[in-house]
Order: C-alpha cells, then sequence, then structure tokens
C-alpha cells in the first residue's frame, strides 16, 4: 500500500514553456511519482509522488537535473 | 584565492549560477578572440579562443539536451547543440561561439526579467513572515510560522508581520492590511478583532490566537486563487502552444528538406537556430502574468486570461443600485419639523419611540436623536407591524411610522404634511412621518447614500472608454433617478425584478454590446451570469455572487471597477503589442534565413532580442496607475468577505 502526498516545488528559472514538457518528464520518469505538472506562468511544479519512493529531495534533484533551481513551498 | 575558487565550486552545485559564470567566461575569451584578431591580427589565436568559448557555453547546453533526449524529449538545447557543432564541424568557429553565448546569455536575461514580470505575486507570497513568536509554557519562542498550533498565542511586535490568521486577545495596534486589500489605510485592531496573515502591525504590541495557520491562512488562499487565474490559459495561449507544438518539429523538418534540396549545411543549421518560437510561446503568459498580478497587488481578483481578454473588450457597463452603487444602509437625509417644532425635538421624540424596535430604518434615527444627548424611556410602546411604532413619552402620545400608521391613527396631514411628502418622494426618499397628541409634527426622509467615490468611479470609467454606464435595479424609480444624478449616471432602468435585469443584459449584447455587470445579492445572480463580465463587490457581494464573477473586487471599493477595467484594457492590447512583436520576428527570421541575409549568430540575436522585448513589454502591467483615488473604510469586512471567497472554492 503506497501512500501518496502532493508537494508544491516552486522556481524563479523558468523563463521560456519549452521547458515544461522537460521537467514533467524528468519528474514523471521518477519512481512513485504519479503525477507531476509543470506551471509555466507562475513557475509552480505540482508533483503527486509516494515520498517513501522519492522524497522531496529527489524531487527538487530531478528539476536541477534539468537545469532549474526549484525549492519546496508551503502552498 | 582559495576563497574564490571555493565559491566557484559552490556556485557550480546551482544551475543558475553555474550557467552565470560560464556565459561570463565564453563572453570574455570571445571580446579576447575579438581582440587578438581585429587588435593584433592573430587569426589562429582568435580560432582558438573562439572554439573554447563555443565548448564552454555549450557544454551546459549539451548536457541539457542530453538529459532531456533521456528522458525523450527534443529540446530546444538539442536544436541549439546540433546547430553549434555543426558549424565547428564546417569551421564556422565564431557562428558557433555567438550561437551558444548568445543562447546562454540571453537565457539568464530572460530568468531575470521574467522574475520581475511574476514578481507583483512575490510580494504577495514574501508577505507572509517564515517565523513566527509563541508563548509556550509562558515563554516566547521563536516557531517556523506554520508550525504555530490552532489555539496558540503569538506575540507581534510593532512593525512585524502578523503570521497567522486569528483573534487579538490583548493588546491595540493600527494594522496595515495593504497586502491583502491594497487598502492603504491602517485598521484599529483591539481585543475581539480578526487579524490576518500577512497584515502589518504598525504600533503596539498583539497577542494573537491562531486561528488559521500556513496554506489556511486568507492569504495564502488569495494567492493560490491568483496563481490559479495566472494558470488558466487564455484562449490565444493555448492556439499558440497548439502552434509551437508543431512549429519546432516542422522547422526540424524544413532544415532536412533545405539540406537534402541545397546542400547548403550553413543555412540548414540557421534554421535550426531559429528553431524556438521563444518570444511567440511567452507572448501571451508574460502579459497575463503580468496583469493579473498587477490588478492583485490593489485586491483585485481576475479570475483567468480568459476573463481578462473579455474584461478588456467592455464598453457597456451595468451596476446594480442598492449595495453596490449606495452603501446598502439607509440614512437620515432629511429633517422637516413642522408645526413650530425645533428639529432637535422633533428626532429626539422620533429616535426615543423608534429606540423601542429594531427595524432598520429606526437605526439612523436613534443615532442621530443620541447625538443630542441622552433619550428618555417611553412609559408604553406598542409596534404596529408593517406601519410603524407608537409610544408615551413624558406624557405625550407620539406615532413614528408610514402615511398608513397616521391613517390607522386617524392623524390628518395638512397641506404642509402633504407637500413635505412630496417632497422626500421626489429626493427619492423613505418618508418616516412623526406626530404627537394627534398632530403631524414632522417628517424624516430617509435614503440609501451614494458610496463615497462613485461619483469619481463613473467618472472615471467613462474616461477609460466605457461608453455606456446603466443603472440597473428593482428599487422605484424616484430612489434611483436621485442616485443616479448624484453619481453621474444618465440611464436607469427602475423597478426591475431579477429576469428584467437579465433581459436587459442579453437586449445590450444582442444589440452588439460588451456588457460587464456589477452587482451583489442573489436576485443579480442572473443577471451576472449573462454578462460579459462578471464583477462581485467585497463586503456587499453574497457568496454565489463572487463565487460566480469573473472579477471579484476584495475591497467594497467603486474605484477598484475603472482600475480593473483599465487594467484589463492594457494588458488586452500589451498582448496583442506582443503576438505582433513575436509574429514580425518569427516571419523576419524565416524571410531573413532564406534570403540568406541571417547567419547563425544573427539568427540566435534577433531571436533572443525579441524574448527580451516581449518581456519588457509585458513588465509594463506592473506600472498600470491606479484608477481612482482610493476611498478609506471598510478593511474588516471586506478581508472577512475575502476570506469567504477564498474558503468557499477551497
Amino acid at each position: 500500500m503506497t501512500q501518496s502526498m502532493k508537494t508544491v516545488l516552486r522556481s524563479d528559472e523558468l523563463s521560456c514553456p519549452s521547458c515544461v514538457p522537460k521537467i514533467e518528464k524528468a519528474l514523471n520518469a521518477l519512481p512513485g511519482v504519479e503525477k507531476a505538472t509543470v506551471r509555466f506562468n507562475t513557475g509552480k511544479i505540482e508533483v503527486e509522488h509516494d515520498p517513501s519512493q522519492s522524497s522531496v529531495e529527489a524531487l527538487v534533484d530531478a528539476v536541477r537535473s534539468t537545469g532549474y533551481e526549484a525549492r519546496p513551498s508551503a502552498f | 584565492m582559495s576563497g574564490v575558487i571555493l565559491e566557484i565550486k559552490s556556485a557550480f552545485a546551482h544551475p543558475a549560477r553555474r550557467r552565470f559564470w560560464l556565459t561570463m567566461g565564453s563572453g570574455g575569451l570571445i571580446a579576447t578572440g575579438l581582440l587578438a584578431r581585429y587588435g593584433f591580427d592573430m587569426i589562429e589565436l582568435w580560432s582558438a579562443l573562439m572554439v573554447a568559448a563555443a565548448l564552454l557555453a555549450g557544454s551546459d547546453i549539451a548536457v541539457r539536451a542530453w538529459r532531456a533526449l533521456r528522458v525523450r524529449h527534443l529540446s530546444i538545447e538539442l536544436l541549439v547543440t546540433v546547430a553549434a557543432v555543426g558549424a565547428l564541424m564546417i569551421g564556422e568557429v565564431w557562428e558557433s561561439a555567438a550561437v551558444t553565448f548568445l543562447f546562454m546569455f540571453g537565457a539568464w536575461l530572460e530568468v531575470r526579467t521574467m522574475g520581475q514580470t511574476r514578481g507583483a505575486l512575490k510580494e504577495l507570497l514574501d508577505a507572509a513572515p517564515a517565523t513566527a513568536t509563541v508563548l509556550r509554557n509562558g515563554e516566547p519562542a521563536e516557531i517556523p510560522a506554520h508550525e504555530v498550533q490552532p489555539g496558540e498565542i503569538v506575540l507581534v511586535k510593532a512593525g512585524q508581520r502578523i503570521p497567522v490568521d486569528g483573534e487579538v486577545t490583548e493588546g491595540t495596534a493600527a494594522v496595515s492590511e495593504a497586502a491583502i486589500t491594497g487598502e492603504p489605510m491602517p485598521a484599529e485592531k483591539a481585543p475581539g478583532s480578526h487579524v490576518h496573515a500577512g497584515t502589518i502591525a504598525e504600533n503596539g504590541l498583539l497577542r494573537i490566537r491562531a486561528t488559521n495557520v500556513g496554506a489556511d491562512t486568507t492569504l495564502a488562499r488569495i494567492i493560490q486563487r491568483v496563481e490559479e487565474a495566472q494558470d488558466e490559459k487564455a484562449p490565444s495561449q493555448r492556439m499558440i502552444e497548439r502552434f509551437a507544438q508543431w512549429y519546432t518539429p516542422s522547422i526540424i523538418g524544413l532544415a532536412v528538406l533545405t539540406f537534402a534540396f541545397t546542400q547548403d549545411i550553413r543555412l540548414a543549421l540557421t534554421l535550426l537556430v531559429v528553431g524556438c518560437p521563444g518570444a511567440l510561446v511567452i507572448s501571451t503568459p508574460v502579459s497575463i502574468v503580468a496583469g493579473i498580478g498587477r490588478a492583485a497587488r490593489s485586491g483585485i481578483l481576475i479570475k483567468g486570461g480568459q476573463h481578462l481578454e473579455s474584461a478588456g473588450r467592455i464598453d457597456t457597463l451595468a451596476l446594480d443600485k442598492t449595495g453596490t452603487l449606495t452603501e446598502g444602509k439607509p440614512r437620515l437625509a432629511t429633517v422637516i419639523a413642522l408645526q413650530g417644532m425645533s428639529e432637535d425635538d422633533l428626532l429626539r421624540l422620533a429616535a426615543t419611540a423608534e429606540g423601542g424596535s429594531d427595524h432598520p430604518l429606526g437605526r439612523p434615527i436613534v443615532e442621530a436623536g443620541r447625538k443630542q444627548g441622552p433619550l428618555p424611556t417611553p412609559e408604553t410602546l406598542d409596534e404596529h407591524a408593517g406601519m410603524g411604532i407608537s409610544a408615551r413619552i413624558e406624557g405625550r402620545d407620539v406615532a413614528a411610522g408610514n402615511r398608513r400608521l397616521m391613517e390607522k391613527l386617524g392623524i390628518p396631514l395638512g397641506t404642509e404634511g402633504e407637500a413635505g411628502l412630496e417632497r422626500l418622494l421626489k429626493a427619492g426618499q423613505t418618508p418616516i412621518l412623526v406626530a404627537a397628541d394627534g398632530r403631524l409634527i414632522g417628517l424624516l426622509g430617509m435614503s440609501d447614500m451614494a458610496r463615497e467615490g462613485a461619483k469619481e468611479a463613473i467618472a472615471r470609467l467613462r474616461e477609460i472608454g466605457i461608453r455606456r454606464v446603466v443603472m440597473l435595479t428593482g428599487d422605484q424609480e424616484g430612489a434611483a433617478q436621485a442616485v443616479a444624478r448624484e453619481v453621474g449616471i444618465d440611464e436607469v432602468h427602475a423597478g426591475l425584478m431579477p429576469e428584467d435585469k437579465l433581459d436587459l443584459i442579453r437586449k445590450m449584447k444582442a444589440d452588439g454590446a460588451h456588457v460587464a455587470m456589477v452587482g451583489d445579492g442573489i436576485n443579480d445572480a442572473p443577471a451576472l451570469a449573462a454578462a460579459d463580465t462578471s464583477i462581485a463587490m467585497g463586503a456587499a457581494g453574497s457568496d454565489v455572487a463572487i463565487e460566480t464573477a469573473d472579477i471579484a473586487l476584495l475591497k467594497d471599493d467603486l474605484g477598484k471597477i475603472p482600475e480593473a477595467m483599465a487594467i484589463s484594457r492594457a494588458t488586452l492590447s500589451n498582448m496583442r503589442q506582443n503576438l505582433v512583436i513575436a509574429l514580425v520576428t518569427v516571419a523576419g527570421l524565416l524571410a531573413g534565413v532564406f534570403s540568406g541575409d541571417i547567419h547563425m549568430a544573427g539568427g540566435m540575436l534577433v531571436h533572443q532580442l525579441s524574448v527580451l522585448i516581449v518581456i519588457a513589454n509585458g513588465m509594463r502591467l506592473l506600472r498600470v496607475p491606479k484608477g481612482a483615488r482610493p476611498v478609506a473604510g471598510g478593511h474588516e469586512t471586506s478581508v472577512s468577505a475575502a476570506a469567504k471567497a477564498a474558503t468557499a472554492r477551497t
């Protein structure tokens, strides 16, 4: 039984919407990530994931590997 | 020296800083190279430096291209990498260096400027303090704001931002609520008052019992709603994204075909460089994010790009009267004393009688009477439902109410009374007749006053190009005309049922007008739904109206309507300007590439410049001036309405 939670990351570095599918695909490739949505207009990254398989830290690393710095946010 | 190395090391762990240093390094190499060639005629050194610059800037692009490829994504970085490598292979070292440097440098500038465009909301986000001082076991302790437990006591000193939503238990302070309502005047808070996270205690010391923390605060909910609005794609944005989806692949196809037919590798590589429709895909989002963000800063919630687009086209505005143009609270407007009574005595008697009733029309009379001094207690009191009240006061039989009450008690109005009644009705006021010992001693005129700033707001609306301003009201003609005259509206439709309002809105739309409707209350809901843009006012607006509205004003300030309209208009034209800039750039680039006037470096330069111009243009929206002079009053109610609006959605 996996338990999924929603994590919100924020990035100030999204400058062209072409990064949206790139980051979404990188996050979706992680284990335990059910759904990743990148909102270009606000720079918000919403991830539904199982924290026991992919931690918040792993999400941040995945975004960083595509070349963008993001940080967890309360909302 | 080791400090510098450490700094560079730490910079490399951070993608943005790494890119900055790579860009600067590559720029430095290019500058040195240019100096070597044109200053000292050292062609070999120039070549070597250009290759180094291309490798330095290109390494990051290539790494990102590869990482994207691994998750099966064809990125812009891949196109640039192919172009840069291709250029190196055919010996075009300058093109390769310039393309990679410009790509990196442009992206760096774009990140910075985009950040500023999103900045309007960042102010709101930053308004929520990260830490809170709570009382635990009688001792103050500083903890992260979202870890405060509901029910805990939070201490807030002068100058600090309040970290939670809560109720004041001790202390008083002037609290600036600008972050939430855009209202610059601070509100007085005392024990029992509600305060909101993100507002600032300008003086004093407050103890606050936390009710909502973290993502549950009003501020957080407002931010969430604004962001939902910003992320909702406008129709034009959707269209562009569909276009962009096939634009990049077709440019790749075009490049391959071009090479197959012309064997011109330079032309094919140049096509790859201009293959990102950067300015185009960013044109609409930039305007919308800036426009909605700018509006949010003034307490105007525009619920998405689509609504912004339709609000920008409005030429006709319909307003409800009661509670929208007026305050929705009757006030004592006229006092007519008869039979040699003084106004003071008339008020004193009427107020004493009304003091025994809780009829809404009685309240302002009681208030006015109390200003004269303490009121006596009536010996007896009789309420006549739907008519008024009669009482025995200091030995006199006093009656206050409508004409039917006077008829019931057999009190004649006389010519003086009839004239006074006529005068009040003509002025659109609700008359209250006052009698003592069987004789009419005076009349009181009650009116629902126009809101402060209503006249200025209507004038400003006309100024910004709303051609037709119409009042729709269920109230009687006289009262409607009186308010209309006061605020400067010349088209009045009075005595309407809710479905009449709906019909009128439909008719205006059928005549080709783009109609916005401002209203409150359930009886306005059908008309609001039928309008192209519906606007709900904060405190006066019911939950129904706020939920269905396209634009919600967090504060009961009519001045926000022209401001919202001005922002919408500015955003719509800003979006159009951006689209034109972007389309001209795309067309110009393609034409330039095929005519041979634009090569790789030039193409990248034009492309990056167009993106920056589009962002800079969008940023202008953050400086749309406030529409009208802000009007003081009604902070607390408007915040709670905003809270309601935010809660209802979550």
